[in-house]
């Protein structure tokens, strides 16, 4: 089909070429009647060059012979014949249309390579249009559709790009112009890192694919399909180095967007970093100064003896402490919220006695606990654990907290140490409101608290997050349990162990 | 301490914090005198010989580890810390380079002058009082070595007792894990802190009422162990 229409363009252009002649002809014949003029040929020049510069040197051709013969016919003697007399005007005939031939070649030259620079001018548009929309390319899939817009624009071409996701799986394809060997193909080297290009004929449609993968220095982003079609294997070298170029521009681009990324990254964590030190700074001297100029008034008033005299006012003084204590405590959340976030939790691993940690979580939040009946069960044998005590006191301390605050007061909260094998288990066991199923999931989260208590209960959500947090710093992790609402809930945290042959220690311990 | 009342000298910059100082030490017999800066207070230190020095760790001139050292060159008067939020790691150096004990703020008047008290017993004991520390119901002997549970003699290891004995001469100050470690084991189990964790075990063991939930030989955090010098009745400061 492609090769007839080509064929009817072709008709159509030489047919223009002889009409052009016509026209010089019948413009010939009408000077002729005004003026006498002699060099007719010089006339047929004009439809040669204007068909060697609109269609090429055959159509040219085909123009100078039409104009040969139109002037032999009509212009040499005798008239009216192609018969030619004179010698003179056979060698007139022969000139002309050496002319005509030398000057349509040269015409339709002109003409070619003004298409070709023409062609090369767009050509470097689109690609100055596509090295724009890189430079303007913020995201992996604006780049994408960078290079598919532009494969389309300036070669024509399908191209299809396949997504490389982190467990190497494939997004779903764009479109379904893509052979299913070369979606196979495209598959497998995905899969296999490492493999760079693959070329692939595909017998159905007769055109060639490439396959070339986009990557950067660090990661494969995917791979990119094009269908540069059939032809002569230069045709086909051509397209390919073009498609070449573009995908390497495309790499360049892929190297800027992550050194990009990386910076973009380290501005983020700077950003942090200043703020927590910030908030550090603010919340340890703005806030805490005040809060012990406060508890420290309190207390002296508190020991003064008209206070303690006066059962009611010295309840308020208490009262004052525990509101201090309480707003110290948020105050800490927050800090150790920066902490956190900011990736500045680095445990000094110590060895300690997991009896000594959850007694001191109890002494320091026995205020708190004092509407409460704590039971206290430890195994009699324990071993010790090598963590950072005050990160685990402080977890410890946060799941007491949560007890305290999910749970009735006059209720029963049981601290209890166990010893596994290879673990030892701090745990916190409260006959409060539990937690329902689908509660269960989000506990680890930052800032989750239950729809159930939030009207009732005050906190901010982070106590659980930060305990999670410094437990898994500790190499530990937190369990949480519950038989569902109601119906009370046991946190417990888990610590690796490390059993000391114990005869060494005595003997060391003993004298 | 009440022919001659004891000087205290307050180092911090916040008014307020003086104010409530001065109330509480004033209130439970002390003279109180008062510095807002290092300068000042170094002054103070030099020139009004105080018998206790409270210092604000985060004064605006100078940052009060510096402070202690310089005053620690010539001087052993007792010096409590204050400060907000002192790491672990900060404790332990600052009672190295000297400081008898700290007080992280915010903090009850109750428990500073617990603090003091003990600081300034420690300071003075060596030459007048006699040779027995009380902790609660325990009693320790330095001279004798003998160690009275609620008038009962009870039997200690010599490890045991060296830990007591370490513990006893600091009652109610802090005593780092490094310093009982070197004294007790001067040999090469000085890092070793675990056999610290199963000596105490084993002497709480025989001195306190339930090992589980001790009240006399307490556990600090990251930075080491204090006796209490008494019991606490309550938890109010």
């Amino acid at each position: 089909m492609h090769a007839r229409h080509f064929l009817s363009i072709y008709a159509l252009q030489l047919l223009s070429a002889l009409i052009c002649v016509g026209l010089a002809t019948a413009g010939l014949l009408l000077l002729d009647r005004l003026l006498p003029i002699s060099l007719f040929p010089v006339v047929y020049l004009i439809p040669v060059v204007i068909a060697a510069t609109r269609w090429g040197t055959g159509p040219a051709i085909v123009a100078a012979l039409g104009g040969g013969a139109a002037s032999d016919f009509l212009f040499f003697t005798p008239f009216y014949s192609f018969r030619m007399d004179d010698p003179q005007e056979v060698v007139d005939l022969l000139l002309f249309l050496f002319v005509a031939l030398v000057s349509g070649h040269l015409a339709s030259r002109l003409r070619s390579e003004k298409e070709a620079l023409r062609k090369r001018e767009t050509e470097l548009q689109y690609l100055y249009e596509f090295s724009r929309r890189l430079a303007a390319c913020f995201t992996i899939p604006d780049l994408i559709s960078a290079i598919q817009n532009y494969l389309a624009q300036a070669l024509g071409q399908q191209a299809a790009f396949f997504h490389a996701k982190t467990e190497a799986n494939l997004e779903t394809p764009p479109s379904d112009f893509v052979p299913r060997e070369v979606e196979a193909r495209v598959r497998s080297m995905i899969a296999k890192t490492g493999l760079p290009a693959y070329t692939i004929f595909d017998e159905a449609t007769h055109s060639v694919w490439l396959l070339r993968a986009v990557h950067s220095e660090a990661t494969v982003h995917g791979v990119i399909a094009v269908n540069i079609g059939s032809g002569s294997r230069a045709a086909i070298a051509a397209r390919t180095s073009r498609v070449e170029i573009i995908l390497e521009e495309a790499s360049l681009t892929l190297q800027r967007l992550d050194i990009g990324k990386a910076m973009d990254d380290a501005k983020l964590q700077l950003q942090a970093q200043l703020l927590k030190d910030a908030l550090h700074g603010m919340l340890s001297h703005e806030l805490r100064s005040p809060l012990a100029a406060i508890q420290g008034s309190a207390s002296v008033l508190g020991s003064a003896s008209p206070v303690r005299a006066d059962g009611r006012l010295h309840a308020l003084t208490e009262a004052i402490t525990d509101e201090v204590q309480r707003l110290d405590g948020f105050i800490q959340n927050l800090v150790n919220t920066a902490r956190v976030t900011t990736n500045s939790v680095q445990p000094r691993l110590e060895w300690a006695d997991p009896r000594d940690i959850v007694s001191a979580a109890v002494s320091s939040r026995s205020r708190r606990l004092a509407k409460h009946r704590i039971q206290m069960q430890f195994d009699d044998d324990l071993p010790l654990v090598n963590v950072d005590s005050t990160l685990v006191e402080e977890s410890f301390g946060q799941l007491l907290d949560n007890a305290a605050k999910y749970s009735p007061s006059g209720s029963a909260i049981s601290v209890g140490v166990r010893a596994g094998e290879a673990q030892v288990t701090l745990s916190v066991s409260d006959q409060g409101v539990g937690i329902a199923r689908d509660e269960q999931g989000k506990l680890g989260q930052r800032e989750f608290r239950s729809a159930r208590h939030r009207e009732t209960i005050a906190g901010s959500g982070l106590g659980f997050w930060i305990a999670t947090t410094f437990i898994k710093a500790n190499g530990g992790s937190i369990e949480v349990a519950s038989h569902g609402e109601g119906k009370g809930t046991m946190a417990s945290i888990v610590l690796p162990a490390c059993w000391v042959d114990d005869s060494s220690l005595t003997a060391l311990t003993y004298e | 301490m009440s022919k001659s009342a004891n000087v205290v000298l307050v180092i911090d910059d916040e008014p307020k914090i003086r104010r409530f100082l001065r109330a509480g030490f004033e209130l439970n017999g002390f003279s109180v005198q008062e510095a807002e800066n290092a300068a000042d207070g170094l002054k103070a230190a030099t020139f009004n010989s105080p018998d206790l020095i409270v210092l604000d760790l985060d004064l605006p001139d100078i940052h009060g580890g510096e402070i202690l050292e310089r005053i620690r060159s010539w001087s052993n008067v007792p010096i409590i810390i204050l400060s907000v939020e002192a790491s672990e790691e900060q404790k332990v150096r600052l009672l190295k380079l000297g400081a008898d004990d700290y007080v992280v703020k915010p903090f009850g008047i109750a428990e500073l002058l617990a603090r003091s008290e003990s600081a300034l017993r420690r300071y003075f004991k060596s030459s007048t009082e006699s040779s027995v520390v009380s902790a609660g119901p325990l009693s320790v002997d330095l001279v004798t070595r003998s160690v009275l549970l609620n008038g009962d003699q009870i039997r200690l290891t010599r490890k045991e007792y060296r830990l007591v004995h370490i513990l006893a001469t600091h009652v109610g100050l802090v005593v780092t894990h490094d310093q009982l470690l070197k004294e007790i084991w001067s040999g090469n189990q000085r890092d070793n802190i675990q056999y610290l964790r199963i000596l105490v075990r084993k002497l709480r063991q025989k001195i306190e009422t339930d090992p589980n939930d001790p009240r006399l030989l307490i556990t600090e955090s990251g930075v080491g162990y204090r006796l209490q010098s008494r019991l606490e009745t309550s938890p109010t400061d």
